[in-house]
This record gives C-alpha cells, sequence and structure tokens, in this order.
C-alpha cells in the first residue's frame, strides 16, 4: 500500500447473528479525499464506520488503515484517526474544557500541544465562552461541535464521522462543516456518514449503501443527476380537485416508485420521464406539477426497485361511519405533586384534523394524551374528546377512542390474526361483527400477509400496520398515535400515512405525539408544547409567519427557532 | 503502560463520580444503613424468653423454683396458667415461647431425695432460640439448691466472645458482606453505563490499552470501597464497641487486598454484561447472595456437606470472613492469617487475569 493511500477494504463483511450487516465492501480511499457514506436506516452505515475505524472485527474480508491491519494492529491505527460516533460521545458531569482535556490526554498530546490548540478549536466551534459549563448543560450543536474538537484536537490524519448532522440546528450544521473544511486543507482524510443531501454535496465521492451492499461508489454530482427530473411535487386546489381523488389517480400511476403525500402537496419519485404528462390525463382539474428538490432518501426509494403502484391500498370500503367529532380543551392542568406536567392548555383540534403534537422529551405531550385515554386525572379546566367529557370513570369514552404505538401494542408471542382477535374482543366485538371489523381495518391498513405469522416474525413495518388495524377495528373518532414510523423504511413510512392521511379525510381526527419533525411534515396542524405549556400552534406556514420566518422553512428551523423564543421568553421572567 | 494516558481516565473517572449524587448515596450511605439494620436485626442472643408457667405443687419449695426464674435476666414470665390448656393456648398465640409444668409432689419428692422431674414445653419454630432456651432452663433447674451435690462438675469458659454477644460476631462478618455488595456495583456499574451510552466506541477508538484502561477505571472504584471499609470498621468500633482484639493496620492491610478482589470482580461481571441493569443482577447473584450464605456470615461453613463446603470455597468473601473475624476476636497475627490473605491475592490476580483477557476494546 502506498503513502498515498489511507485505507483500503477487502471484501469486508460483518455478520451478527443470521443477519448479515456488511456485506463484501471493497473500498480504497486515498489521502485528502472526503467520502460520504449514504443509506437508510439499517443499511449497515455504522457498522461500516466501525470495522473501518477498527473498533469492530470484520466476519470476513480485511481493512488496512495507514498499512495497519485493522484486526489486530488497531491501537496502532487509533493513534492517528478521529472516530466520533453517533449519538452520545461527551461526558455530561465533566466541563468543556474538561471533556476536550480528558481526549487530548488520552491520544498523548503534550500540554504546550494541548494549549495551543485549545483556543483554536475552542474559538473555531464558538465554545470559548463556556468553558466551564458541564457538557450536559449544552444544547445539541454546542455538544456535537465539541464532540468534533474531542476528535480534531490530536490532529488526526483520518477523521471518520458518524452522522454528525444528525439531530443539530441549521446553523451549528453549518459551523460543524466549516470546522471540517479548515482541517481539509491539512490533508486530513474525512469518512462521513450522512443523511443529509447538502452534507453529500459536498464530499469527493459518495457510497450508497442499501441492506449493506455496496449499490453506487460515485460523485455526489452524478447520484443528483439520477434524480435529475425524478422527483416532483404535486400540489392542488382542493376545492376543485379533493385529496383523496388526486390520491387515487396518483396511485394508477405506473413507475411511481413513491407518493409521499403532504397536507398540501403529493411528492412523487418516479422513474416515468412523461410523468408530468401522465398526470395531467389522469386528472384534467386544476393541479401544479412541479419538479421538486431531491433528498438523498429519494435516491434510497429509487434504489430500493420497489414500486408504490405495485401493492395498491383498497380503501374502498372505508368510511362506513361518520365521524365529525375533534378534541377540545380549556385550560387543561395536570399535576403529580408538585410538578406540573400540563400547565393550562386551551387548544382545539377540529374532527378530520391530523395535528402533531410535538416538544422535547418531557414537554407533557404523554401526559396530556394519557389524559385524553381517560388514564391520567386532570388537576384543572377541562377536555372533551370525541363528545365525551375527559375523566377516569367515562366509560363511552374509551370507545371513541383509539391509541397506537409501534412498540407496546402488539403481544409478540401471538398471530397476526390472534393479535386482531383480542383487540375486537377488548372493543367488545364478537362474532360476525368482530369478523367484519378485522377484514375491514385489515384491508385499510393494507395488511397482505398471512395472518397466521407470528408477530414477531413479521418486519418492522408490517407490525406497524397490524398495530394500526388493531387500534382502529372499533372504528373510533379520535386516533392518538405515538411515534408512529420511527425506524421504518421510507416506502413503508409513505405507505403508512397514505392511509392516515385517507383516514383523516374520511373525518377521522387523528393526533400524533413525536419527537421527528420528519413525522411532523405530514400533519395539518403543529402544537408545540415545552415545559407542559402550549408555545404556539398552527399551520406550517402560520407557525413560519408568526416566528417571521420564510413560508418554505424546513421543520427543524421551525421547531428550533419556536422553542428558541419560548427559552428566552421564560428566561426574561416567565413572560409569554 | 503509559502513565499520562492511565491518570487521563483515572481524572475523568473521579470527577464523573464525585459529581454523581447516586454513586456517592450509593457508596456512603448504603453501607452505614446495612451496618445499622444488621448490626440490630441479626440478634441471636436470648434474653427475656417469654415464658409461662403452672405450678400444680403450689409449695414454697416449688414457688422457691419459679423465683429462680423470674429474677434471670434471660427471662421474664407472661403468665402464670391454671391448667396445661392454657399454656398450649399462650403458646399458639405467640404469647410465650416455652412453658414449664412444676407437677404436684415436687416438693415432696424433693425432700425424700427422690428425682424430680419438671416439664419443659418450648416453641420449636426457631431452632436456635430454642435450643438456647433450653440450656438456659437446663442451668437454672440444675442450679437449684440439692440436699446432695454433683461429684462431677462442669466448670465452661467461652473464648474469643465470652459474653456470647451476636453484635460481637455479626460486625466483623459485616466487612465482609459490605465490601462484597457495594464496591463491585459500583464498579459494574461505571463501566456498563459507559457501553451503554456509547461513548465506550470514542475510547476503544483510542490509543488507550486495556491494562491502562483497567487501572484508570478500578483505582477511584478502589478508593471508594477502602475509605468504606474504614468507615464501616470505625462505626463498628465506636458504636457497637466491637472488641479489637488484633492489630488494626494488619485488619487495614488485609482490607486493601479485599477491595481489589471486589472491584475485580466488577470488572469480570462488567466484561460480560451490556446493560446495566443485567450487571446489576449479575453482581447480585455472584457477590451479594453467596456471600450472605456461603461465607460462614450467618450459618458456619464447617457444618454444611460437603459439597457446599467445596462450593463455598468459590467466594472470597469467606476467606476475608475468617481474617477479619480472626483478627477483631481472637487478635490472629500476620502468621496466622497468611493463608488466607495468600488465597485472596491468587483469587485476585486470577480475576484480574481473566477480565483482562475479555476486555478485548472492541464494540462487539
Amino acid at each position: 500500500m502506498s503513502e498515498s493511500i489511507t485505507l483500503q477494504a477487502i471484501d469486508l463483511s460483518r455478520r451478527f447473528g443470521q443477519n448479515l450487516a456488511v456485506a463484501n465492501i471493497s473500498i480504497t480511499v486515498p489521502r485528502g479525499t472526503r467520502v460520504g457514506i449514504v443509506g437508510a436506516d439499517g443499511a449497515g452505515k455504522t457498522t461500516l464506520l466501525q470495522m473501518l475505524a477498527g473498533i469492530l472485527d470484520p466476519s470476513s474480508g480485511s481493512c488496512r488503515v495507514f498499512d495497519y491491519d485493522s484486526r489486530r494492529q488497531s491501537k496502532k491505527i487509533a493513534t492517528r484517526i478521529g472516530y466520533m460516533s453517533q449519538g452520545f460521545t461527551l461526558y455530561d458531569r465533566l466541563s468543556v474544557d474538561e471533556n476536550l482535556e480528558f481526549f487530548a490526554r488520552l491520544h498523548d498530546v503534550t500540554n504546550e500541544q494541548y494549549q495551543l490548540r485549545r483556543n483554536t478549536l475552542l474559538q473555531m466551534a464558538g465554545l470559548t465562552a463556556f468553558t466551564q459549563r458541564p457538557a450536559g448543560q449544552l444544547s445539541g450543536g454546542m455538544r456535537k461541535k465539541l464532540s468534533l474538537c474531542t476528535n480534531l484536537v490530536h490532529e488526526p490524519e483520518l477523521l471518520i464521522l458518524d452522522e454528525p448532522g444528525l439531530g443539530v440546528d441549521p446553523l451549528s450544521r453549518r459551523q460543524l462543516w466549516e470546522m471540517l473544511d479548515r482541517f481539509r486543507q491539512q490533508e486530513v482524510t474525512t469518512i462521513v456518514a450522512t443523511s443529509y443531501m447538502d452534507e453529500a454535496m459536498r464530499c469527493d465521492r459518495v457510497l450508497l449503501l442499501q441492506d449493506g451492499k455496496l449499490l453506487a461508489d460515485s460523485t455526489p454530482d452524478s447520484l443528483l443527476e439520477q434524480l435529475k427530473g425524478r422527483v416532483f411535487s404535486i400540489s392542488f386546489d382542493s376545492a376543485t380537485a379533493p385529496e383523496e381523488v388526486v390520491a387515487k389517480a396518483l396511485r394508477r400511476i405506473q413507475g411511481t416508485h413513491s407518493i409521499q403525500r403532504l397536507p398540501d402537496r403529493f411528492r412523487c419519485v418516479t422513474d416515468d420521464a412523461e410523468f408530468e404528462k401522465r398526470v395531467a390525463s389522469e386528472l384534467r382539474t386544476n393541479i401544479t406539477v412541479k419538479p421538486a428538490a431531491p433528498k438523498l432518501e429519494d435516491l434510497f426509494v429509487l434504489h430500493s426497485g420497489e414500486q408504490f403502484g405495485e401493492k395498491p391500498l383498497d380503501l374502498t370500503t372505508l368510511a362506513p361511519k361518520k365521524y365529525n367529532s375533534g378534541v377540545r380543551t380549556e385550560n387543561l392542568s395536570i399535576r403529580f405533586g408538585n410538578f406540573t406536567a400540563v400547565d393550562g392548555v386551551s387548544l382545539t383540534v377540529d374532527g378530520g384534523e391530523l395535528l402533531a403534537l410535538l416538544g422535547p422529551n418531557g414537554a407533557g405531550k404523554t401526559t396530556m394524551i394519557r389524559a385524553f385515554c381517560g388514564l391520567a386525572v386532570i388537576g384543572e379546566g377541562s377536555a372533551v374528546v370525541a363528545g365525551e367529557a375527559v375523566s377516569t370513570t367515562n366509560r363511552n369514552l374509551k370507545r371513541q377512542i383509539g391509541y397506537m404505538s409501534q412498540k407496546f401494542s402488539l403481544y409478540l408471542d401471538m398471530t397476526a390474526a390472534e393479535n386482531l382477535a383480542f383487540f375486537a374482543n377488548l372493543y367488545g366485538l364478537s362474532g360476525k361483527v368482530a369478523q367484519t371489523a378485522i377484514d375491514w381495518a385489515s384491508s385499510v391498513t393494507g395488511l397482505n400477509v398471512p395472518l397466521q405469522t407470528l408477530a414477531t416474525e413479521l418486519s418492522g413495518a408490517v407490525r406497524q400496520r397490524l398495530a394500526l388495524a388493531c387500534s382502529i377495528l372499533h372504528q373510533p373518532a379520535v386516533l392518538f398515535l405515538d411515534e408512529p414510523t420511527s425506524g421504518i423504511d421510507p416506502i413503508s413510512r409513505y405507505r403508512f400515512w397514505d392511509v392516515i392521511r385517507t383516514l383523516v379525510s374520511a373525518g377521522m381526527t387523528v393526533i400524533v405525539t413525536t419527537h421527528y419533525l420528519d413525522e411532523a411534515a405530514y400533519c395539518d396542524r403543529l402544537a408545540l408544547m415545552m415545559s407542559g405549556r402550549l408555545i404556539s400552534h398552527g399551520t406550517r406556514d402560520e407557525l413560519a409567519h408568526s416566528l417571521a420566518l420564510a413560508p418554505d422553512t424546513d421543520m427543524e428551523t421551525l421547531f428550533l427557532q419556536a422553542v428558541a423564543r419560548a427559552t428566552s421568553a421564560e428566561q426574561v421572567g416567565g413572560v409569554v | 503502560m503509559n502513565y499520562r494516558r492511565m491518570t487521563a481516565l483515572l481524572t475523568k473517572e473521579t470527577r464523573e463520580l464525585v459529581r454523581d449524587p447516586v454513586t456517592i448515596v450509593l457508596a456512603a450511605i448504603m453501607p452505614l444503613i446495612m451496618l445499622f439494620l444488621f448490626g440490630y436485626a441479626i440478634n441471636l442472643d436470648v434474653d427475656e424468653l417469654a415464658l409461662g408457667i403452672y405450678d400444680q405443687d403450689n409449695t414454697p419449695m416449688s414457688r422457691m423454683l419459679v423465683d429462680r426464674f423470674a429474677s434471670s435476666p434471660y427471662f421474664e414470665i407472661i403468665e402464670y396458667s391454671h391448667s396445661t390448656h392454657d399454656l398450649e393456648r399462650s403458646m399458639q398465640r405467640s404469647q410465650i415461647r416455652a412453658g414449664i409444668v412444676i407437677p404436684s409432689g415436687f416438693s415432696r419428692r424433693v425432700l425424700r431425695n427422690q428425682p424430680a422431674p419438671v416439664q419443659v414445653i418450648i416453641d420449636g419454630g426457631y431452632p436456635v432460640i430454642a435450643r438456647l432456651g433450653l440450656a438456659y432452663i437446663d442451668a437454672v433447674v440444675a442450679s437449684f439448691p440439692k440436699p446432695q451435690p454433683d461429684l462431677v462438675g462442669v466448670e465452661t469458659r467461652v473464648w474469643y466472645n465470652p459474653s456470647l454477644s451476636s453484635i460481637t460476631f455479626v460486625v466483623p462478618g459485616l466487612f465482609a458482606v459490605i465490601l462484597m455488595a457495594f464496591p463491585p456495583l459500583l464498579t459494574a456499574l461505571a463501566i456498563v453505563r459507559e457501553k451503554e451510552t456509547g461513548s465506550v466506541s470514542q475510547i476503544y477508538a483510542s490509543p488507550l490499552h486495556s491494562s491502562e484502561y483497567i487501572l484508570g477505571k478500578l483505582l477511584p472504584y478502589a478508593s471508594v470501597a477502602f475509605l468504606e471499609i474504614l468507615m464501616v470498621i470505625l462505626v463498628g468500633f465506636a458504636w457497637f464497641k466491637v472488641p479489637i482484639a488484633g492489630s488494626l493496620p494488619l485488619l487495614f492491610f488485609a482490607s486493601l487486598i479485599y477491595v481489589f478482589t471486589t472491584v475485580g470482580i466488577g470488572l469480570l461481571v462488567s466484561s460480560i454484561a451490556r446493560t446495566q441493569l443485567a450487571a446489576m443482577l449479575l453482581t447480585l447473584i455472584i457477590t451479594l447472595m453467596p456471600s450472605f450464605l456461603f461465607s460462614g456470615f450467618l450459618f458456619p461453613i464447617f457444618t454444611m456437606p460437603f459439597g457446599l463446603q467445596l462450593y463455598s470455597q468459590l467466594f472470597p468473601a469467606n476467606y476475608f470472613m475468617e481474617v477479619s473475624r480472626g483478627i477483631l476476636l481472637k487478635g490472629l497475627g500476620i502468621e496466622a492469617v497468611i493463608p488466607n490473605l495468600l488465597l485472596l491475592i491468587i483469587y485476585t490476580l486470577v480475576v484480574f487475569i481473566f477480565a483482562t483477557c475479555r476486555m478485548k476494546q472492541k464494540v462487539a
């Protein structure tokens, strides 16, 4: 291996039990290049990075870094690399300074070198004013920047970064990449996993992973080229072209990989070069088809080869019942001892509306939903759900509501059919009525698997559809979803939201609690909660307007701005 | 072995440890709570044994015998019954633990120099108490003046714990148990916590070697454990008035060795467990439980079946128990405790070698 090559992997594979996480990947990375690794959740990005960093041994194949073997000479490699894992990499109880110093000494940086580099790094990261603050009290963006500093303090020749931009506000993300650009001038080789298009565009080469296999190794421009003329945004005027009519028309078009159903428009990835004409011929009404800005996710959809139209959802049997009642709270407060979990929330959700309840952990979202389900005692104020007054003793309430959380609502040791039968029983349905309900719910959710399969053997996406079917058997007027699509592949996610929006257009009221902003994008209205209070609510455009931001501002910026505003109001003296 | 890297980790661990209120409470308060709970709860002594008396004889001589029980600190006469039926009922209600029936004709028989039996009924539900109670009752009856004294007498003398008090026996044993309960738990949690959050992968991807990692992680927790034992010994001495027959420095030295055994076990657990919950359960199963049952803390090992005696040798609490009681109660010197200390040292070395081999510094 010559001096100019930093890393060479040959036939690298890694198995976890039966599961092949990374399969036969060979790459050569010349010195000074920046390589991006992209792929959907579970594509094997983290496993590959860990093997390249020498902290995970490959099941077969070999990897050489600076001409050292990653299996046997990992400590030799370690002196010359920086590896930033996803998630928590800092020690919360140590201050900014203490964290940085710890990693410096761990990497044999001398005191003189450290003093010199510390100032430069902290200045670059904008952390100079916070050196004494414990890392646990830094914002997400500051934490990531400090993490990067701890990996740069020993001036590594190879930097391996696992999703550095995840959960970081856009401004901090930009600063993070400015730091990386500076170090790039010193011929630092960088390998970075990412799920953002703009980050991938900053790389020299991009590797596309899917199910552990290397699908493409190309320049970012050629990836973008693949998506050119493939991604479209379809907006419609609901007066002349009802949402449901547009959805049906789009499903009929062959060669469409994905239909993403957002509140005011659809977004499609298609093979069809004539897509715009096709849509126009299917729908002669007032619609606008425009090319949309491509995302990395579109690339995964395109390469998965699956076609959305292949399994059309049978939604014809939907809506045997007319729903029209939503949720209304007035000055709702819930207390646990001295702690106020929900603090004076007044919120109205109309019948047939899809609302996202957003907020960081501990904002009071879950407590409020528990109250709506009759599981928490209301301290002050009142709440009405589907025409029923909310209280822990109102038995009629339970018949009007459905609840689904992906993690907890199924019995994994029972078959799909047994799960459905159990929940039907729970809602007091039996015999023919139960069977009709099960058939209806399975067809609505597109549950097209043998129902005799054990729930534990179903894939995450199918399990989620089963959970949804179980929660709507009794055709509730109000449905609560708790982070329903976390960890699901993009196409299944689009399908799920397609079903949900169809239910909503039939009059069902759906409230989604989540802290994934991606899920909020599918909802009509957003309600932001923090420390038990409702800090703002409205449509996306309304929120953007109230925060003096552009109407097409992305969800992330919107959320962070709203939180920042609420936080500063709190610090001023509780004045909202 | 790089000193700078090791101390970097050591400093970091110490800082995290002193800033974590949960660890502080677990390290400082829990051993004391355990010491007080067990110091008071485990009481195998018999005093004021609840007694019922049915005196059928009712003569000056029988009343003299009853007076002997009444004046003894070991007994408390709860009731004077008027039938065996009454006595039985009180026994069933656990109002009394023992009953004494003095048959009619007792004094007549004594005066005629005939054998004069006294019936004793005792609640065998707690065998230890029953056995002790019987012995005390025997002693009271035996000391009853006889016209003709026994020719052969027994003169007993109890060594090492002359007052036969439970505290003197329980507290030195608790040292071994408490040190086996908390330091391994703290150590295992500290290492597994980093595995759980994922920050350990940063350490794996650094030049830090296994030996540096182990020392840097263990030394702070070993110091905490040593402080714990000092605290427990001090409280045992000052509060429970446990006598110290032997040399304190020797006890400290032995404790130091034992401290490394315990944190070594924590290290071993952390190399197996992946979650804090698993680490906690595993630690409880391999440290706390056997140190109660198979260390001689409450149940003597020499009375166990041979197989279990061998099994009990697997747990190091056993060795330290001998050393701790030997020094504190018997006043043993270094030459007498050295075999057990050597066993502890070997045990510790084996645990460390095993844990170091398992500590591969890889994610999976």
